[in-house]
């Protein structure tokens, strides 16, 4: 009797990890206290996320993804994830190779949210922020804070220079480690090195075709047909 | 029991509405039938279309309104199209709590009138309610889709975030409803989340255009806010053309139509073809409007342009303009020629130039001879040559106008910015024959702003010095003109050298005789300025404004402005309750009179407030607005001198407007409007004025395709001892049939009392295929033992 219980119970388990897996059941986890800050709008080709909860392994992320205060997104080669902030007050284009953690606490129906940019290159749309409330780009090195701008930013973790590049509006930065601090207006961008020299510039060719690049959201697609059958790749093109 | 309870309201509001009395959109007018305003909310425009019974015999409409609070109606022309003429109300003049608003029509007769009638004589001006954007709708954020936003079926996402709403609101019970179906069952509930997600329903997103509808419910289960949204929905393959090609989309229409007015029966045709197309960071919008209505010898009706736009830098529209100056300068006037600018931040610069008046010949009247000839405005020298006399009275030509404006500025706005305005605008004396004093004009000006705390504490000032010449015919004086005419002992005492050096200065900008203007610059009657500081803290958005406009302030780019005024106004709107009760107050103390110019000053006192509630509760909104207009001159009618002058007049005005959104069987809507003004006037016109004026109107949504509309509507009125009173009953309904490719709409409105009328419209439009419409529109005006005027039309349209 006793075997039989524990063959159905372990059968049974078995089903529900197996449809768990499948994607049967609720697709975002339910296991996070409070509500999301974050969500995943939309998604070209190799996207993962992971909870503050579980760090071990990185999960496909679909569109409509929920992101918990210290989620992460993490895109792979010509991805694109486009994450929305819950309060509407930001869009943020994590481009291809880019890691990036999602902190926001609530308070008082404000939300303070904080980016932070692991790696790779995020361009970002983000409005007037009310009073009292805040909205932080981070790199490694960097910590920006955003009231109502455009632009991109990027961090090459190899030799940790970040760059912020605006299109409008404007951003005051300081380097963390040097405590080197400078702000950012309209059309132009800086580049902070790793022992906080900072680089101004005007707008320049290479920096508007980037800023160009991280608007652009389109995927396309590519049908190989052969004798057994046919493969569809969805890409993001440059 | 909570039936009951919308029952009574239900009730109570439509006894209100039968005590005391208003709905402006049924007052009466021989050239408006009616007006549509759509929803209007704080920082939103709102498009204003006044649906014309006939287009015969009118020059121009200008719609003039007043936001809350300020010291002066805008002017805008409106832009007459087929049967309906339409304005847009930029998005920074929608503020709460309400906009004052008529409509001044032109007739080509020279003959003027406002609607609603008797604005001059102190009717009261309509009122569109402006709700704020602080409250529910800020509190409910639809994350996905946007507006009108194009999406695959593997991005379809509706997202729905309820972080900002208040506690007393029920997440879970919140329904989405996709093109009409219920999918709330189908939705995560994540938090303060509310996430459907095409990717986990594959194939069952249909391709086109989609409606969500999220009926929000608090937690004692009353609707709470309700959120529509269009987007559509699109193949990959269109998706991947929109986004890395060029996308384009457009409309044309044609339309046909016949109207018979007071027995005589007309015909019009029109084509209007739109065309928006964006590829990268450009935009580029073309329009036409092609109407028989279109005579060469009134100012044009055909309507043409063409805009460029690339990101937020570079702009360029070709054809018939509406630059934007600084106010004082040039704003809301029509230009067929070009406006561009180009804003790089730190340097900007704004241009715009072009005819703003068409020539049209005049005609002669009556010839004289040398000695026979009257000294008349009207009578001119005349081609002896050409027509055997010397002299004639004409008909007026008016003369081709030209403006040129130029603004530079530096500074993004953002924080400051700081501008310079040049405007000249010139009569061409050679574009007709029987003109007379054709006019030129400069304008000098420049505008300043300064915003601190995140524009919480705004500065904005601008300045700005006119000159005009009444009468550029006779050309600039020559420098012996000058020394025969000015100096000791001459007509002039002056120093003809230094005139000599003015006209050098002046002469570069403007034509210098002795018709240029102003006569007493030290004075500063062509001085116009205004300043305003604003501060935002504490609930409170207080603003207070400095204006003054000499008598001779004049821009050929701002024909609608007021001149002759000096003081200042204060306004101060305070947000209460977690933003659910505001209260608005307004002061207001001009006086004219600048240049001594009148026989007596007089001074215009206005105090102005309102209180709205908009509750977050099962209760209706509720708007009550007080005017209180005092005009005195100082002046009395038993004065034997000056007592004709005598202006002394007291308005006093309330008005209460109430909207509640409810389920009575169906969902109900239902907005009341009251209004009372009184003027008293102790001039020796005795022009004493009692309105009032209550409506009320039903809409009912029986079903996802049917829904009807009523309304009551109660006028009454005594101007000058005269009565006149009536009510209109309005019976409606719009019917969608053939999986919505029929749509039927009609209304009946029978007018009773002192103003009789019978008014019938019907509407049937057809979808043929999926880009082409059809549609019928019939419309009868029947006045008992008078006239029945009708409009039939036919329209064509086909989206591309």
């Amino acid at each position: 009797m006793n075997s039989k219980v524990l063959l159905i119970s372990g059968c049974f388990i078995a089903a529900v990890v197996f449809l768990g897996n499948a994607g049967i059941f609720t697709d975002y986890p339910d296991n996070l206290d409070g509500s999301p800050v974050a969500l995943v709008k939309k998604i070209v080709k190799d996207v993962t996320y992971r909870t503050a909860v579980d760090k071990s392994d990185w999960e496909i992320a679909k569109t409509g993804q929920p992101l918990y205060d210290g989620g992460e997104v993490k895109t792979g080669i010509k991805s694109l994830a486009l994450v929305l902030f819950t309060d509407g007050s930001g869009l943020l284009r994590v481009r291809e190779n880019s890691i990036l953690h999602i902190y926001g606490q609530t308070e008082n129906k404000k939300l303070n949210k904080d980016a932070f940019l692991e790696k790779g290159l995020i361009g970002f749309d983000v409005t007037k922020q009310q009073q009292e409330e805040e909205f932080k780009l981070t790199t490694p090195t960097v910590v920006a804070s955003i009231r109502g701008t455009a632009g991109f930013m990027s961090f090459d973790n190899q030799d940790s220079t970040t760059t912020i590049f605006l299109e409008h509006g404007e951003v005051d930065f300081k380097h963390t480690i040097s405590g080197n601090s400078g702000k950012v207006t309209s059309g132009k961008s800086a580049l902070i090195y790793s022992n906080g020299n900072i680089s101004y510039d005007s707008i320049s060719t290479t920096n508007k075709k980037i800023y160009k690049f991280t608007r652009t959201t389109s995927s396309k697609k590519i049908i190989i047909e052969t004798k057994y059958g046919s493969f569809e790749i969805n890409y993001y093109s440059e | 029991m909570k039936k009951n309870f919308h029952l009574f309201k239900t009730v109570i509001l439509v006894l209100l509405a039968s005590v005391c009395g208003n709905y402006n959109f049924a007052q009466i007018s021989d050239v408006i039938s009616s007006i549509k305003t759509g929803q209007a909310k704080e920082g939103q425009p709102i498009n204003i279309i006044a649906e014309l019974r006939s287009t015969a015999n009118i020059a121009g409409i200008l719609f003039a309104y007043k936001p809350f609070g300020e010291s002066e109606f805008i002017k805008q022309e409106m832009l007459i199209t087929a049967n309906s003429a339409s304005v847009l109300i930029p998005a920074e003049n929608v503020k709460p709590p309400f906009i004052e608003y008529y409509f001044q029509i032109d007739m080509e007769d020279g003959a003027s009138q406002t609607y609603p009638l008797g604005i001059n004589e102190g009717t009261a001006p309509f009122q569109i309610n402006v709700t704020t954007i602080s409250g529910k709708d800020k509190e409910i954020i639809v994350l996905s889709p946007n507006s009108g936003e194009f999406l695959t079926p593997d991005d379809f996402l509706i997202s729905i975030s309820f972080i900002k709403a208040p506690d007393n609101v029920d997440i879970k019970a919140t329904k989405v409803f996709l093109d009409g179906s219920d999918i709330s069952s189908q939705a995560l509930f994540a938090g303060d989340l509310i996430i459907f997600s095409g990717e986990n329903f594959p194939g069952s997103i249909s391709l086109g255009s989609k409606l969500i509808k999220i009926e929000v419910y608090d937690k004692n289960g009353n609707l709470y806010n309700t959120i529509t949204r269009n987007f559509e929905v699109i193949s990959k393959e269109i998706a991947q053309q929109i986004a890395a090609r060029f996308a384009y989309s457009g409309d044309l229409r044609i339309e046909g139509r016949n109207e018979v007015y007071n027995n005589t029966s007309t015909g019009y045709g029109n084509f209007t073809a739109n065309f928006n197309s964006t590829y990268s960071n450009w935009k580029a919008n073309g329009y036409m409007y092609v109407t028989s209505e279109e005579k060469s010898y009134l100012q044009p009706v055909n309507r043409f342009s063409a805009s460029f736009q690339s990101g937020d830098w570079l702009n360029i529209q070709v054809g018939d303009v509406y630059p934007r100056f600084p106010n004082l300068i040039l704003d809301g006037k029509r230009v067929r020629g070009f406006s561009g600018g180009i804003n790089l931040g730190f340097f900007n610069i704004q241009t715009g130039f072009g005819e703003v008046t068409r020539k049209v010949e005049g005609s002669i009247i009556q010839k004289y001879s040398a000695d026979s000839a009257p000294l008349e405005s009207n009578v001119i020298a005349i081609d002896r040559n050409k027509y055997g006399a010397p002299f004639a009275s004409v008909n007026l030509a008016t003369y081709t106008r030209n403006i040129f404006a130029i603004r530079p500025s530096f500074g993004t706005g953002e924080n400051f910015q700081w501008g310079f305005s040049y405007l000249h605008g010139k009569d061409d004396p050679k574009s007709v024959e029987f003109g007379a004093r054709p006019k030129e004009n400069a304008v000098f000006g420049t505008d300043m702003k300064l915003a601190l705390d995140d524009q919480n504490f705004l500065i904005t000032g601008q300045a700005a010095l006119s000159i005009v010449n009444n009468d550029i015919s006779t050309g600039t004086l020559s420098d012996a003109q000058i020394d025969s005419v000015f100096g000791s002992g001459s007509f002039f005492d002056a120093d003809p050298d230094i005139i000599k050096r003015i006209k050098n200065i002046l002469g570069r900008f403007i034509t210098v005789n002795q018709y240029i203007g102003p006569l007493n610059p030290g004075e500063l009657s062509s001085l116009g300025a205004e300043g305003t500081v604003r501060l935002n803290y504490f609930n409170n958005t207080l603003k207070v404004t400095y204006i003054y406009r000499g008598n001779d302030y004049i821009s050929f780019g701002q024909n609608f402005l007021r001149t002759d005024v000096q003081g200042i106004n204060l306004f101060d709107r305070i947000r209460m309750f977690d933003n659910q009760v505001f209260l608005a107050l307004g002061y207001e103390d001009l006086h004219d009179n600048l240049q001594k110019t009148k026989v007596a000053t007089t001074k215009y006192k206005t105090y102005s407030a309102s209180l709205s509630y908009f509750p977050r509760t099962d209760f209706p909104d509720l708007t009550f607005g007080y005017y209180r207009y005092d005009r005195n001159n100082g002046l009395n009618i038993s004065d034997t001198v000056n007592g004709l002058y005598t202006v002394n007049d007291l308005t006093n005005r309330f008005s209460l407007s109430a909207g509640y959104r409810f389920n009575w069987r169906v969902r109900q809507s239902v907005s009341l409007s009251l209004s009372t003004s009184a003027r008293d006037d102790n001039s020796l016109a005795n022009a004493d004025v009692t309105y009032s004026s209550a409506g009320l109107t039903v809409n009912s949504f029986w079903l996802s395709d049917f829904n009807s509309t009523f309304n009551v509507f109660y006028y009454a009125s005594k101007i000058a001892g005269d009565e006149f009173d009536y009510v209109t009953f309005s019976l409606g309904g719009e019917y969608r049939l053939l999986q919505n490719k029929l749509k039927l709409a009609f209304s009946l409105s029978p007018s009773f009392g002192d103003f009789k009328r019978q008014a019938l419209e019907f509407t049937a439009s057809y979808n043929i295929i999926q880009n082409l419409d059809l549609m019928f529109q019939l419309r009868i005006y029947r006045i008992p033992g008078q006239s029945t005027n009708s409009i039939v039309g036919l329209v064509s349209s086909m989206a591309i």
